[in-house]
């Protein structure tokens, strides 16, 4: 028995995919209720979707990270622009150029009094105690940061070996896997040709 | 639907901006799909991992060109398609001299057999025509979309399309259809 519709018949295809709208659905719908030959190009279609849907979706071996990827990295002239714009970075050259400005602003024909020379003294030994507290500090900062980079950097490593040393042993359970599947659908094969007499491939 | 608590498009707003952790969570929603559509394509685990890396890796790279958000799914898989098809232009000479055979299914199977059958199925396909069930069976596309991911008008992907169906259906028929009429379970 053929379809009466012949070349109008529907588009089992793409009603099978989704892609018929509501009225082109339904339309297919109420002819298919009725035609033999419909009903078996539709079950055909459905079985082999069904079969296609057996296959399983893989996880992957490992995770896709990216923020430990240097491509991510600031570029040189952000590192430079993050380093100028740190506090104890701006505080130190503030000082720096107060220091400056005080050598050079000094008036010349000031009368140079004992007075005056004691201020100059005091005022310079502040600010260098001043700058020396802020540089100790700035140099403990960087230590920390070094020690906190290098303690970073090595938890990466032992991560990285981790997610070398699943995905070999992933990779081999796979491997078993597989031949453990293609044993057994031999066997299966083997099994079935002996029942039905067709003969052992 | 799966319901998310943050969009695609706020997370893809904020990569923008340069934070990589936004980034980071679209990879995660991305990446088993991406992996799974590659592995299947290029058939190799290694193969289908470093595609998928360096799709992330160029959709991070361009992710301001990306006109219309909504259409990132899309737009993403076309960045994986190009990378995919880079790989298998170079490999072609290797991939002409063998040329794939499907085993042979015959009886009923069991559901691990069926897989297998379905697997080896897809090697009678040419790669445009098992990228188009791919896109479509596996990952939920519409003709339309296919068409944009692909860069090929909406007939060209139905004629792909289907030739692959009736491929697949000729190849599994074996294996889903029992002798007696009926079909297996």
């Amino acid at each position: 028995m053929s379809c009466k519709l012949e070349d109008r018949r529907p588009d089992w295809k793409s009603y099978a995919l989704g892609e018929l709208d509501a009225r082109a659905r339904q339309e297919a719908e109420s002819h298919v209720a009725a035609c033999a030959d419909c009903q078996d190009e539709l079950a055909g279609l459905r079985v082999t979707l069904d079969a296609m849907a057996t296959l399983r979706e893989e996880e992957l071996p490992r995770r896709i990270a990216f923020v430990s990827d240097k491509v991510f990295e600031p570029r040189w002239y952000e590192k430079l622009a993050q380093a100028f714009l740190r506090p104890s970075f701006a505080a130190a050259g503030l000082i720096a150029a107060a220091i400056l400005i005080h050598a050079f602003v000094r008036p010349v024909g000031a009368p140079n009094t004992t007075t005056a020379q004691v201020d100059t003294r005091a005022i310079e030994a502040r600010v260098t105690a001043d700058v020396t507290a802020r540089l100790q500090n700035q140099m403990a900062a960087s230590v920390d940061t070094a020690v906190n980079a290098a303690v970073t950097k090595a938890v990466a490593e032992t991560e990285k070996r981790d997610d070398h040393r699943t995905a070999l042993l992933l990779s081999a359970s796979e491997r078993r896997y597989s031949d453990a599947a293609d044993f057994l659908n031999k066997q299966v094969t083997r099994i079935y040709a002996l029942n039905t007499g067709a003969g052992v491939r | 639907m799966i319901f998310r608590e943050v969009e695609d498009r706020d997370l893809i707003a904020q990569a923008r901006q340069g934070d990589v952790e936004a980034y980071n969570l679209l990879v995660s929603r991305w990446e088993k799909r991406i992996f799974n559509y590659l592995l299947r394509l290029v058939s190799n685990r290694e193969d289908a991992l470093d595609i998928s890396q360096e799709t992330f890796l160029k959709a991070y790279q361009n992710l301001r060109k990306l006109d219309d958000p909504a259409r990132f799914s899309a737009w993403l898989f076309r960045i994986a398609h190009n990378e995919a098809f880079s790989l298998l232009r170079r490999r072609k000479p290797e991939s002409e001299l063998s040329e794939p055979r499907p085993r042979d299914f015959g009886g009923r199977l069991l559901p691990i057999e069926l897989s297998l059958a379905v697997e080896s199925a897809f090697k009678v396909l040419s790669e445009d025509q098992r990228e188009a069930v791919l896109l479509k069976v596996y990952q939920g596309f519409k003709f339309n979309e296919m068409a944009e991911i692909l860069e090929i008008p909406v007939s060209t992907v139905k004629s792909r399309l289907y030739t692959a169906l009736d491929l697949l259906k000729a190849t599994l028929a074996p294996a889903v259809f029992r002798k007696d009429g009926g079909m297996a379970q």
